[in-house]
């Protein structure tokens, strides 16, 4: 049995001499209010040391205007004792109770109107009314005509009937401790040394704490630091840049054709400002043309200067990336970068106009596209994802290209990013003389699959109870 | 991103193997089978291979990747001897013209589909639209060549396809479905491109619509191609393909004369090809002979050339192949990704996290000690949650999107705090207290930069709480600062403080007005604050 309070003994020892009584009464034996004495019962009664009867009973209660009545006579009443022979009905008008009373009487028919005088009909008595006014009876209609007049009013009073139990009466009969508890230990106590015959409050270990919140950081941040953790351990150094990008580094530098679809309006979001272009520009604009020095035949067509001038809320990481290699051309470089990067789409459950992207390069003399795949299979898995496979794809800045896919259990084979070796129209007009190895990875993907979510606004818009009900704690890391 | 159709039974007959092997190995190739139903598979293709928008396409990459036909296919053309004038005045309109004769077609119901689901397929991936390249297909026997292409008054009539009535190419525009769709390629030029046979029938009106004189139908024996477009290369690409994939069908295909010239020729390209710079970008072993095979099976001629070398003759409908590495990834596709050695490369560097990204980590550590839960809002917000609900002036500097998706995504973030009480909006039925914090990327004049920003609310919030809480989270960043009265009025008066650093505001805290506590329809007092992070001591950036 769960232990009792201080205040259910007391009650407990009281009821093993009274047996069965009212709350009040039991209230004035105890020192409490009848309510706190309800509460104790209610509790000693889930342990069916006493029982709790609720009684409720019907009451006539007079209203503030019968209070007045019950002191100076209903108003017709009043009213009536005014009323002689030969009273004059403009003298009756000048009484205060006149409004109510003569309104009464004349619907009880205890008087009569003769022109400009009032009298009473013979036999004429308010007695009947007083009456009901102070002995009150459900049976009684006069009783009902007064409530309907307001000057009474039918209440319910609830009362509890308190018993106690054989069992309670047998555990009263061992003997309660019934020594003052002591909620919070005080700092007086522990000085004193008084804590040593401190009778300290026992709590019920079976009920649920109260719900504390901690501070954390976001489910989503934590897979991002996850993330960024990885390849720190792998030895990749961190990039961090503007979200604002010209198109020259977001789109030409990357040697996307001017016309490239993703270029359009319906695709990306451009803004009205413009940048200037760098310094050494016009050899990008030569590999689209002609492919430049190298081996390419390039786009061909036009190759516009305002068009490259354009800002655009960056498209994808590797912006970042290639300017990054634009200003590092000595090998060797290995860099990564985490972002929110812009797509124009229209925003529903498994779309967003904005999210985060991962994204790696990795430069050096003898890199080659075989260590491009082993890069990524060491990334995922470090992720958590044992089967990685590789397939095909197309990208328009790196050649050879590939998407990655890994296995979920339950779910199958998810693809989780492109890859490729930048093209050497991309390299060449940088001076950068070796291949590059680069891949891009759409983060929220993964923390969808790992936070269960269905909807990826979710994210962004969270809902604080799913934050708060998230656990921090991940068993190992990576995976979904 | 091009879906192919591919029927079971026309891919079949074409490839000369089973369905099920070449759904299997399709995606090695490049592809994404999309769904299987009963009698067809849609595949999805890259837009740099538009040689694979038809079965006949798939079916000749299928059969080189499969060991059934390898090397380079070889496409005859014999001159048809037609000529086909062009008028000068067009050199400002659209001023590219290939065509070719394609004779002796059989067409049943799903080589007609193939053929007009690839034209529709090029003007998108090739033709960009049609602006760039448009393709006509005409029924030879209804007209007489020679033809001509010439540059056409707008007022000159015929009738387009799908239509009984004639008339004018304005009309077209306005009222022919195709008409409104593409109008404006055209309709700034004072005259219109139009083909025209020698008795001045009308073929095509290019980019827009065909006459319906020349109609293409399952009986249609011989025909007459037309493209049309801005950029040569493109123009071309598109004939070659189109004539590829009916050649692939048993159509014979014949040039015509433009211009003195005989076009197509539906010649390879040569390219001269090093072993080792393929091997090392691959990480691959090569020999002249293996890469030569690797190539051949991917539908090139490919020959030893010397020790090192390898002699490629590139199909004239492999519009992709820009560049050597180009090729050097097909041998990779040949010889399979998956069989290719991958190890890490040996290049040793030593991890280095980026400044910012340290710095916001460790600011989120010190809300978190806290007790704030962090949130990550959008960056993308409105004008709206920025500024009229906070009662603030916009903030210079910020920048409006120009075509945005919808009233809520029109401006980047400048501040955070107004992202914050939207949180507390949406979560104004979760418990009390909310602590909320951000720290993350603004944009001022096209410059991102970091702050941090939190807010709490229970019925007690008030100024010293934003004070006591700010005053931490600075302390912790050793941001040496003072303090003045603000006059922000997203802040009640006489309960606000301007955080300011040499001389300079960078972050504000207090308690929020109740008319924008009303604006963002909170109902408890929100203590709040914001700073700048490049405050903090040697913060990295410009």
């Amino acid at each position: 049995m769960a232990e009792l309070t201080q205040n259910e003994k007391r009650l407990l020892a009281t009821l093993e001499k009274e047996e069965k009584a009212d709350a009040p009464h039991l209230a004035g034996l105890l020192e409490a209010t009848p309510e706190a004495v309800v509460q104790w019962a209610h509790l000693a009664q889930d342990k069916g040391l006493v029982t709790v009867e609720r009684i409720v009973a019907k009451e006539f209660v007079v209203t503030d205007e019968g209070k007045a009545y019950a002191k100076n006579g209903l108003p017709e009443t009043q009213l009536l004792r005014f009323v002689l022979p030969g009273t004059q009905l403009a003298d009756l008008q000048k009484h205060e109770a006149f409004k109510i009373g003569f309104g009464q009487l004349r619907k009880k028919g205890l008087i009569k109107v003769e022109g400009p005088s009032v009298a009473k009909v013979p036999g004429a008595s308010t007695d009947a009314d007083e009456a009901a006014l102070r002995n009150p009876s459900a049976a009684d209609p006069k009783t009902k005509e007064l409530i309907k007049r307001g000057i009474l009013q039918e209440c319910e009073t609830v009362r509890y009937s308190i018993a106690i139990t054989p069992e309670g009466f047998s555990l009263a009969k061992k003997g309660l401790d019934l020594r003052e508890e002591t909620g919070t230990l005080t700092r007086e106590q522990i000085l004193s040394g008084s804590w040593k015959t401190a009778n300290l409050r026992r709590y019920d270990v079976t009920k649920l704490p109260k719900k504390a919140y901690p501070g954390k950081i976001h489910p989503y941040q934590r897979i991002i630091g996850e993330m960024r953790e990885i390849l720190l351990e792998m030895g990749f150094t961190e990039l961090y840049g503007d979200i604002v990008q010209q198109s020259f580094w977001n789109f030409d530098a990357l040697f996307q054709p001017q016309d490239h679809p993703a270029r359009e309006m319906q695709d990306t979001f451009y803004l009205k400002e413009t940048l200037p272009l760098p310094n050494g520009y016009e050899k990008v604009k030569a590999m689209h043309l002609s492919g430049g020095e190298t081996s390419s035949t390039g786009w061909g067509g036009v190759w516009k200067e305002e068009k490259a001038e354009q800002c655009v809320l960056r498209t994808h990481t590797t912006s970042l990336s290639i300017q990054y290699l634009a200003q590092n051309i000595k090998p060797p470089i290995k860099a990564f970068a985490v972002g929110r990067v812009y797509r124009r789409e229209t925003i529903d459950t498994t779309h967003l106009a904005e999210f985060e992207q991962l994204e790696g390069i990795v430069m050096d003399e003898n890199v080659s596209f075989g260590n491009l795949l082993g890069t990524l299979r060491e990334f995922y898995n470090r992720m958590g994802f044992e089967s990685v496979r590789f397939k095909p794809s197309y990208y328009p800045y790196t050649e050879p290209s590939l998407d990655a896919e890994v296995y979920v259990d339950g779910i199958g084979w998810i693809e989780m990013g492109g890859a490729g070796v930048f093209r050497e129209e991309v390299t060449a007009p940088l001076g950068i003389k070796y291949p590059v190895l680069a891949w891009g990875l759409g983060v929220s993907r993964i923390a969808m699959l790992r936070l269960g979510l269905k909807d990826l606004r979710l994210l962004h818009k969270s809902d604080v109870a799913f934050l708060r009900e998230t656990p921090s704690y991940r068993k190992i890391k990576g995976g979904i | 991103m091009a879906v192919i159709t591919l029927p079971y039974k026309y891919l079949e007959r074409l490839t000369r193997t089973d369905r099920k092997t070449i759904l299997e190995k399709v995606p090695l190739i490049g592809s994404d089978v999309e769904r299987t139903e009963e009698d067809h598979a849609d595949v999805e293709f890259f837009p740099d291979r538009p040689d694979l928008f038809s079965p006949e396409g798939v079916a000749r990459a299928m059969r080189g990747y499969l060991n059934i036909e390898t090397g380079l296919p070889n496409y005859p053309v014999k001159p048809s001897g037609i000529i086909f004038t062009t008028d000068p005045q067009l050199a400002s309109i659209r001023p590219v013209l290939g065509a070719a004769v394609i004779r002796g077609v059989k067409f049943d119901d799903e080589s007609i589909q193939s053929i007009m689901s690839l034209q529709e397929s090029l003007h998108w991936a090739v033709g960009r639209g049609r602006s760039k390249v448009a393709i006509g297909i005409h029924d030879m026997d209804t007209v007489k060549p020679p033809f001509h292409y010439i540059a056409s008054r707008r007022s000159r009539g015929f009738i387009p396809l799908d239509f009984k009535e004639k008339m004018t190419m304005d009309e077209i525009l306005e009222k022919h479905p195709k008409g409104r769709d593409y109008a404006k390629i055209v309709k700034d030029f004072p005259l219109f491109p139009l083909i025209v046979d020698d008795d001045d029938h009308v073929l095509s009106f290019p980019p827009i619509i065909n006459g319906e004189r020349t109609r293409v139908t399952i009986d249609t024996k011989n025909i007459l191609l037309d493209t049309t477009g801005t950029d040569k290369r493109a123009v071309s690409v598109a004939v070659n393909i189109i004539c590829t994939a009916m050649a692939e069908t048993g159509a014979t295909i014949e040039s015509v004369e433009i211009d003195g010239v005989q076009t197509p020729t539906l010649a390879p390209a040569e390219r001269v090809v090093s072993v080792p710079e393929c091997a090392k970008l691959l990480g691959a072993d090569l020999t002249p002979a293996s890469m030569a095979g690797h190539l051949q099976r991917m539908r090139f001629g490919a020959e030893p050339a010397g020790a090192d070398k390898v002699k490629v003759k590139v199909p004239c409908y492999r519009a992709d192949i820009m560049h050597d590495w180009d090729l050097f990834e097909d041998v990779a596709i040949a010889i399979g990704y998956d069989k290719l050695e991958s190890q890490p490369p040996r290049t040793f560097t030593v991890g280095k996290p980026h400044p910012v990204m340290v710095n916001a980590a460790l600011t989120r550590e010190i809300f978190t000690g806290l007790g704030y839960l962090e949130v990550m809002p959008f960056t993308l917000t409105s004008e709206e949650v920025l500024y009229k609900k906070m009662q603030r002036p916009e903030t210079p500097g910020v920048l409006h999107v120009m075509h945005p998706i919808s009233i809520d995504n029109t401006v980047v973030r400048t501040e955070l705090l107004p992202l914050l009480l939207e949180f507390l909006t949406i979560n104004r039925h979760r418990e009390l207290p909310q602590r909320l914090f951000t720290a993350g990327d603004v944009v001022l004049n096209c410059r991102t930069h970091q702050q941090a920003a939190g807010v709490s609310t229970h019925p007690d919030a008030d100024f010293s709480e934003a004070y006591a809480t700010a005053d931490a989270v600075l302390h912790e960043l050793s941001i040496d600062y003072t303090v003045k009265e603000s006059q922000d009025p997203a802040f009640i008066d006489g309960r606000r403080g301007d955080i300011v650093v040499n001389g300079k505001i960078i972050g504000v805290f207090g308690e929020i007005h109740p008319a924008v506590l009303t604006a963002f329809e909170l109902e408890h007092p929100v203590a709040a604050f914001e700073f700048d992070l490049r405050a903090v001591p040697g913060y990295p950036g410009p």
